[in-house]
C-alpha cells in the first residue's frame, strides 16, 4: 500500500535550513511506499510536511489542516516545536512518519 | 492560463515589437541583446519561482476577481497578510537576482489605481473602476508583466505643468476624440520597461484645477504605435559586450531603466483610466509612491542579502574573517538590512483596507521605511567596500587572467587565502564591484536615493502623517501644563 506524503514549503524569503535539502533527504530515508508529492489536487495526504525556513513558520495556515490527515511541521532547527541541530532534522521527521 | 512558464515569458516578449533605442542604434531584437537580457533574467525569475513549490506561498496569490491561482505580481492585496507577503517576496527576488527584478513597479500601479479610480466612481459616476478591473483580469489571466509609469521628465522644477515652456515636459492630452485620446509626453527612469508586455501610466504629481490636462492615467501595449524607449546608461555597461563573465560581476540578472517617449500616442477610451479628474491625481501619486516605499523595505533588502554574504566571503577569501572589526562590520551591515525589512513589514502590518476592499500599506511606516532606504544600502556599500579592499577596483581583467603569458602573475599576486582558487576571489571581488558601484549599482545605490521619490518626498510624507499635535498634548500632559 503506498503512503502519500505531502510537502507544503514557506515561500522561503530568509531560511535558516536548507529545505530542498531536507526534503531530499527525508525521501533518501523512506521506504519505497512512502510516495512524496507537492501536488495538492490529487485528494487528502496521508501525513503533510510543512517545511518552513524558520520558526515564523508563516505558511502554518488553518487552510491547509484539512489537506493531509497528520501534520508534521519544520519550523527552522524545529521539528513539531522542539528545537533540533540541522543535521538531525531528515532522521526526526522520516521517524515520525514510519512510526 | 494563470501561469506562464518563464519560457513562454520570454517567448512572448520576443512576440512584440518594441522601439528601442539603445547606444544610439534601434535594437532589433532586446531578449537576446547582451546588454539587456540581464534584466530579462530578472524578470523571468518572477515567474519560474511561482512554479516551484519551493516558493509558490510567496509567489502566487488567489485572485479574489476569478479564484485562480495567479502570480502575485498581478495581485491586488485582499489583507495585511497579503501586503507581508508581498515584501518577503521581494527579499525573495533581490536574493535570488543581486539586482533589480523591475515587476514591483507595475504590482504598486495596479493596487494603487484600483482604489482610486473606485473611488473617483463613487463620487464622480465614471466608469474608469470597471474599465480598469476588466484589464486586470486580462492581466491576470495572461500572467502579463505591467509597467507602471510615474515619474515625469518635470523641466523647470520651479515651474507647474502648465508653465513649462515645452509643454511636453509633463506628460498630457492633447486631444481628445470621440473614440479615445492622444497623449503627448514622456516618463523617465522607467524601470523594465522593455521588458513589459502593458504600460500604466499615472500622473506624476497632485495636479490643480489649470492643469487637468495632466492628470491622466491609462494603460496602453508596450509596443502600442507612438511609443518608443531610450534605454538608459549604466556604470560598466559594455563590460557586457566584452564576452567575459567575470569582469561583469553577476553574468546572469540585472535591472535597467528606459525613457518613454509618448509621441501623439492614441489610447481608446476603454484604456483610459483618469482623464481630467485632477482632485484625484494627488491620492494616485500618494497610494502608489507609499506602496513602492514598502517595495524597497523587501527588494534592497535581498540584494543587500546577497553584498553582506560576497563581503563575508570576501573576507573569508581574504584571511581576515576573524579580525574582530570585520566581524563587527558585517553584524553592522546585518543589522541596518534587517532594519529595513522590519520597516517593510511593519508598514505593511499596519495596513487598511480602502472602500474597494483592496489594502493599502501604512504611509506613515512605509515613507520611514523608504527615507531609510535612501541611507542605509549606501553604508552597507561602504562596509561592503571597506571588508572586500583595494583590490575590488584595481583588480586585473578576466582576460589578463586567462593570458597565457602574464595569467599566471595575475593568478599569484591576487591569490587569497591559500585554499581558495584566485579565479573566486576575483569573481566575489567582481560581485561586491557589481552592486556597489557597477550596473547593479543602478539599483541599490542611485535608486535607493531617487527611486519611489527622493528623500525630500518621504519628508513631507512623514510630516504629513506624524501626528505632532498628539505628541504635544502628551507633553503637556506629562509636564503639568494646562491651556
Amino acid at each position: 500500500m503506498q503512503i502519500c506524503i505531502g510537502i507544503k514549503y514557506c515561500g522561503g524569503c530568509n531560511p535558516v535550513i536548507d529545505r530542498a535539502k531536507l526534503v531530499q533527504e527525508i525521501k533518501k530515508l523512506l521506504d519505497p511506499e512512502f510516495i512524496i508529492t507537492t501536488d495538492q489536487s490529487s485528494g487528502e495526504w496521508d501525513i503533510g510536511i510543512l517545511v518552513c525556513g524558520c520558526k515564523t513558520a508563516c505558511a502554518y495556515k488553518p487552510e491547509f489542516t484539512n489537506a493531509a490527515r497528520k501534520w508534521i511541521v519544520v519550523a527552522g532547527h524545529s521539528v513539531d516545536m522542539d528545537n533540533e541541530p540541522e543535521e538531525e532534522l531528515a532522521d526526526i521527521v522520516a521517524a515520525k512518519i514510519s512510526r | 492560463m494563470a501561469l506562464k512558464t518563464a519560457e513562454q515569458y520570454e517567448e512572448s516578449l520576443r512576440k512584440m515589437n518594441l522601439k528601442v533605442y539603445l547606444l544610439g542604434e534601434l535594437v532589433k531584437n532586446p531578449v537576446d541583446n547582451p546588454i539587456i537580457r540581464p534584466s530579462m533574467n530578472s524578470v523571468k525569475m518572477t515567474y519560474s519561482l511561482a512554479q516551484d513549490p519551493q516558493y509558490e506561498d510567496l509567489m502566487t496569490a488567489k485572485s479574489h476577481l476569478t479564484g485562480e491561482k495567479i502570480n502575485r505580481f498581478c495581485h491586488l492585496h485582499q489583507s495585511t497578510e497579503d501586503l507581508v507577503k508581498k515584501v518577503k517576496m521581494q527579499r525573495l527576488l533581490g536574493q535570488k537576482t543581486g539586482a533589480c527584478f523591475q515587476r514591483c513597479v507595475g504590482m504598486d500601479a495596479i493596487n494603487a489605481v484600483d482604489s482610486v479610480t473606485f473611488e473617483m466612481d463613487k463620487k464622480l459616476g465614471t466608469k474608469y473602476h470597471e474599465r480598469f478591473i476588466k484589464f486586470l483580469k486580462m492581466i491576470q489571466k495572461e500572467d502579463l508583466v505591467v509597467d507602471g509609469a510615474m515619474t515625469d521628465p518635470k523641466g523647470d522644477r520651479g515651474l507647474s505643468p502648465g508653465k513649462q515652456e515645452d509643454p511636453d515636459l509633463y506628460t498630457h492630452v492633447v486631444e481628445k476624440r470621440k473614440d479615445g485620446i492622444i497623449v503627448r509626453g514622456a516618463k523617465a527612469h522607467q524601470t523594465g520597461a522593455i521588458n513589459s508586455h502593458w504600460i500604466l501610466v499615472m500622473p506624476t504629481i497632485a495636479m490643480s484645477k489649470e492643469d487637468a490636462d495632466y492628470a491622466v492615467s491609462f494603460v496602453a501595449p508596450a509596443d502600442a504605435e507612438g511609443i518608443s524607449y531610450i534605454y538608459g546608461r549604466q556604470s560598466c555597461d559594455t563590460r557586457k559586450l566584452e564576452g567575459c563573465e567575470i569582469d561583469v560581476g553577476n553574468r546572469q540578472f540585472g535591472g535597467h531603466e528606459a525613457l518613454m517617449v509618448f509621441d501623439n500616442l492614441f489610447v481608446p477610451w476603454e484604456n483610459v483610466f483618469m482623464c481630467g479628474e485632477y482632485e484625484f491625481s494627488g491620492a494616485l501619486v500618494e497610494r502608489f509612491a507609499g506602496y513602492h516605499r514598502q517595495s524597497y523595505g523587501g527588494c534592497k533588502v535581498g540584494v543587500g542579502d546577497v553584498l553582506i554574504g560576497a563581503a563575508a566571503l570576501a573576507a573569508d577569501y581574504n584571511g581576515a574573517s576573524k579580525a574582530s572589526h570585520i566581524k563587527d562590520k558585517l553584524i553592522e551591515m546585518i543589522h541596518l538590512n534587517e532594519t529595513l525589512f522590519s520597516c517593510g513589514i511593519a508598514c505593511s502590518t499596519q495596513g487598511h483596507k480602502t472602500d474597494s476592499g483592496t489594502y493599502l500599506i501604512d504611509l506613515l511606516l512605509a515613507n520611514v521605511c523608504k527615507q531609510n532606504v535612501t541611507r542605509f544600502p549606501y553604508e552597507i556599500a561602504r562596509l561592503a567596500e571597506d571588508i572586500a579592499g583595494g583590490a575590488m577596483v584595481t583588480m586585473a581583467s578576466e582576460k589578463d587572467l586567462r593570458h597565457p603569458e602574464i595569467g599566471k602573475f595575475v593568478e599569484k599576486y591576487f591569490k587569497g587565502i591559500a585554499s581558495v582558487p584566485t579565479e573566486n576571489r576575483c569573481r566575489i571581488l567582481r560581485l561586491v564591484e557589481n552592486i556597489t558601484l557597477g550596473t547593479a549599482a543602478v539599483g541599490y545605490r542611485t535608486e535607493s536615493m531617487h527611486g519611489a521619490g527622493s528623500p525630500q518626498a518621504q519628508r513631507i510624507m512623514i510630516s504629513r502623517q506624524g501626528n505632532l499635535e498628539q505628541k504635544k498634548k502628551l507633553a503637556k500632559e506629562i509636564a503639568g501644563i494646562k491651556d
